[in-house]
């Protein structure tokens, strides 16, 4: 290869490469949630406990309520150890119940209520009916 | 039975490794009667699989709950039809089904065992087969089809409702299919890279080409049958949510499109052909490597769950194809330093940037999509990417894209000159500039970037017609890239100009929707066999007061394990869609929660799709036929 060749690649690989990489860098930083467990949020530090949040847990049982005029759905979501209540506003997937594995996304509120924006229910296996 | 059904599975694996050595040792010293006896081990290795299918299958019809597959998957009161799809319904079945398709696929291309064409041949089979003991090892050790329930159950656990719709019953097996056919350009690679580039077969070049044509039509059917799907019929009112698994299917997808335009300029002794086969290369192994992170949740998703275990044979599977291939291209190119004519017209170099940006985009998805993994490679926490990460990045990619199909065939086959395309062009650019401070949005700029698209496709249409011949395969190529067009025209509307509220009513109330009137009539309920169903009526009325339609959300409850599945309605048109779907009822007082959606422009994806395929449909056929 020319010597011209080459300074046109590394030319072409940095403004490219660097375009990408700030593009993803920009996308990442306004959409990156840290993912924990109910266990590993309630013994974490309070620095995360800012920042928006992924949480996997249980629903309990008979702390499922609904309000329906406010389309607002209270639960308590369970870890092995610990528990969180989740005040959740929205579209409440199909496959909901108490019991199963469920993962919010949101942001803690300063009364101890974890505001979630995003309820996710994860299909035991895609293809099972029963969940029990 | 179950135990013929694992007896054939080892005995295809074993089938299997030894053709490997038996062709590897054939084509070293070039022995005709050893390279048989290896093709005819794979052709028994097909019999196998045939023999394990097929018994999996009668089990799965006649409900043998003593094997645990066939337990976990259907049940008494399940219709034929979803008994027969069951066997898709699994990882296990997926798996078999895959392996059976390809081995199939695969021998009826490198079946020859003619002096010029054998060890091409050969080294072919070689890799196929080296899949082939991996899916076997998996399928063996991990994911037993046929093995036997602890306890025999009274009942089987039943398809999950949500699934029982044709569009689900088709969807996995038209990606297997996708998949397995892409095995046959990525054997072909292979054995380029083996065979010096002298003796590459032409008849091998048009399989391989016809063959990932085909894969690609059927991974595009694939996928827009899921998103439609998902439309349909999870009333999140959303087609596509960048989840793990959809990504997966999305990767191959990518790059393969990315392959089939190399292919299409395709000439001996350039780097064109290199790049094609390490294109192929890419394919499968991203089809394997979906395959191992959503049946083995290395990053967990709405879909699955989590379910370490011999998974990381996936793994070692593509790592021995890359090392593989790496030692082979790397001492193919030092063979053939010497040689000069590595080099390729100009024109063709439009193609190579088009599949940069192809590969970019798959890159971008696949960082993202593995982001959980690999945050949890260099910190205890795992950080998840909305999937906000994906449209910021895809929609400025897309908008290339676009400009670069509207452009690039014209600069393909006239190269840069005065044109009043490139005068449009450069408009079109400025109008996107424009439109870009003036609303801060991309949908506009898709719209225009999209009709600069559609006009270069009339132009072209209009000089091919002149012509007077009948030239199908550039005809097919531009019904595929107006499919293109149209979907983006979809994606733009119905992302950017969506409207979406979540209302709670009482009968009699009204409510507004974009520019939509919404009226609460009544509830109702129907029963069924093994369902109730709650209905409200909603009236929708236009601006000018005028019923438009009568839409009939509802909510079934199944008597099996009291699931319930939202039944969406929608009003359809070719401007927009109005979709309702009935998230909550209180029977009490009849108050209903509503998720009240307009999507503008949306039904153009499903149209552009299937032009699209149609498009795809028209080449191969075209191909097929004329031999080419």
């Amino acid at each position: 290869m020319k010597a011209k060749t080459v300074i046109k690649l590394v030319i072409g690989i940095v403004v490219i490469g660097g375009g990408i990489g700030y593009f993803m860098y920009q996308a990442m930083q306004s959409s990156w949630s840290y993912y924990y467990s109910v266990d590993e949020f309630a013994t974490g530090s309070e620095s995360v406990k800012n920042s928006s949040l992924r949480l996997a847990g249980k629903v309990k049982a008979g702390t499922v309520s609904r309000d329906m005029s406010k389309m607002e759905l209270v639960f308590v979501l369970e870890g092995i150890n610990n528990e969180l209540p989740v005040k959740y506003t929205g579209v409440v997937p199909d496959n909901f119940a108490e019991r199963i594995e469920v993962v919010v996304e949101g942001r803690l509120e300063t009364s101890g209520t974890f505001n979630a924006e995003m309820l996710m229910t994860r299909c035991e296996s895609k293809y099972k009916a029963k969940v029990n | 039975m179950a135990d013929l059904g694992q007896f054939s599975l080892i005995l295809a694996l074993f089938l299997s490794s030894y053709a490997i050595l038996a062709d590897i040792a054939g084509a070293w010293c070039l022995d005709s009667g050893l390279l048989r006896s290896g093709r005819n081990a794979m052709v028994c290795c097909l019999l196998c699989l045939s023999v394990a299918m097929t018994i999996l299958w009668i089990q799965l019809i006649r409900c043998d709950f003593s094997v645990r597959y066939v337990a976990e998957h259907t049940s008494l009161d399940l219709l034929l039809s979803y008994r027969i799809s069951a066997l898709w319904a699994g990882a296990a079945g997926s798996l078999l089904l895959w392996l059976w398709l390809q081995t199939g696929m695969l021998i009826t291309v490198f079946f020859s065992t003619q002096s010029a064409k054998r060890s091409f041949c050969a080294h072919a089979r070689v890799i196929a087969n080296l899949v082939a003991v991996f899916f076997l090892l998996v399928l063996v050790l991990d994911k037993d089809p046929f093995t036997l329930s602890e306890v025999i159950p009274r009942d089987g656990a039943g398809l999950n409702p949500l699934l029982q719709h044709p569009a689900m019953v088709l969807h996995p097996p038209l990606l297997l299919v996708g998949y397995a056919a892409f095995a046959v350009p990525f054997a072909w690679a292979f054995a380029c890279f083996k065979s010096n580039t002298e003796v590459r077969e032409p008849p091998f070049v048009r399989a391989a080409r016809n063959w990932a044509l085909t894969a690609w039509i059927f991974l595009t059917v694939g996928i827009v049958l899921g998103a439609w799907w998902a439309y349909e019929e999870l009333g999140w009112g959303g087609y596509w949510a960048w989840d793990p698994v959809e990504n997966s299917s999305l990767m191959p997808w990518l790059v393969a499109t990315a392959m089939l335009h190399s292919f299409r300029i395709f000439t001996p002794k350039t780097r064109i052909v290199i790049w094609t086969e390490i294109l192929c290369l890419l394919t499968f192994s991203l089809c394997i490597f979906g395959t191992f992170l959503t049946r083995y949740g290395l990053v967990s998703s709405v879909h699955a769950f989590p379910d370490p275990g011999k998974g990381i044979l996936f793994v070692i599977l593509l790592i021995h194809i890359w090392v593989l291939s790496g030692f082979l291209i790397v001492k193919r190119f030092w063979r053939r330093k010497d040689q000069p004519s590595f080099s390729h017209p100009r024109a063709q170099e439009i193609f190579v940037w088009n599949n940069w940006l192809f590969l970019l985009l798959t890159f971008v998805i696949f960082v993202g999509t593995l982001f959980p993994f690999l945050s949890g490679l260099v910190s205890k926490r795992q950080i998840t990417l909305k999937p906000e990460y994906f449209t910021k990045i895809t929609s400025p990619g897309g908008l290339v894209l676009v400009l670069f199909i509207g452009l690039c065939p014209y600069l393909w086959q006239h190269g840069f000159k005065k044109s009043v395309r490139f005068i449009l062009a450069g408009l079109v650019i400025v109008i996107c500039a424009i439109l870009w401070f003036m609303f801060k949005q991309l949908a506009p700029l898709f719209f225009v970037v999209s009709g600069l698209l559609l006009l270069n496709l009339v132009m072209d249409i209009i000089i091919l017609a002149r012509t007077g011949k009948i030239n199908w395969r550039a005809y097919g190529a531009r019904i595929v890239h107006l499919g293109v067009a149209l979907i983006f025209i979809g994606i733009a509307g119905s992302g950017g100009y969506d409207v979406e509220r979540q209302i709670s009513m009482m009968p009699g109330q009204q409510e507004q929707l974009g520019g939509y009137n919404l009226v609460y009539e009544s509830l109702g309920a129907d029963h069924g066999p093994n369902f109730t169903a709650m209905w409200a009526a909603v009236s929708v009325y236009d601006q000018s007061d005028k019923l438009v339609a009568q839409l009939k959300p509802a909510k079934a409850v199944y008597s099996a394990g009291g699931k319930a599945v939202s039944e969406v309605d929608i009003r359809r048109t070719l401007g927009s869609d109005v979709y309702l779907a009935l998230m909550d009822v209180d029977i009490a007082s009849k108050m209903i929660n509503l998720r009240a959606m307009v999507k503008p422009l949306i039904n153009w994806i499903w149209i552009g799709s299937t032009l699209m395929v149609m498009g795809a449909g028209i080449v191969i056929l075209n191909l097929v036929v004329s031999r080419k």
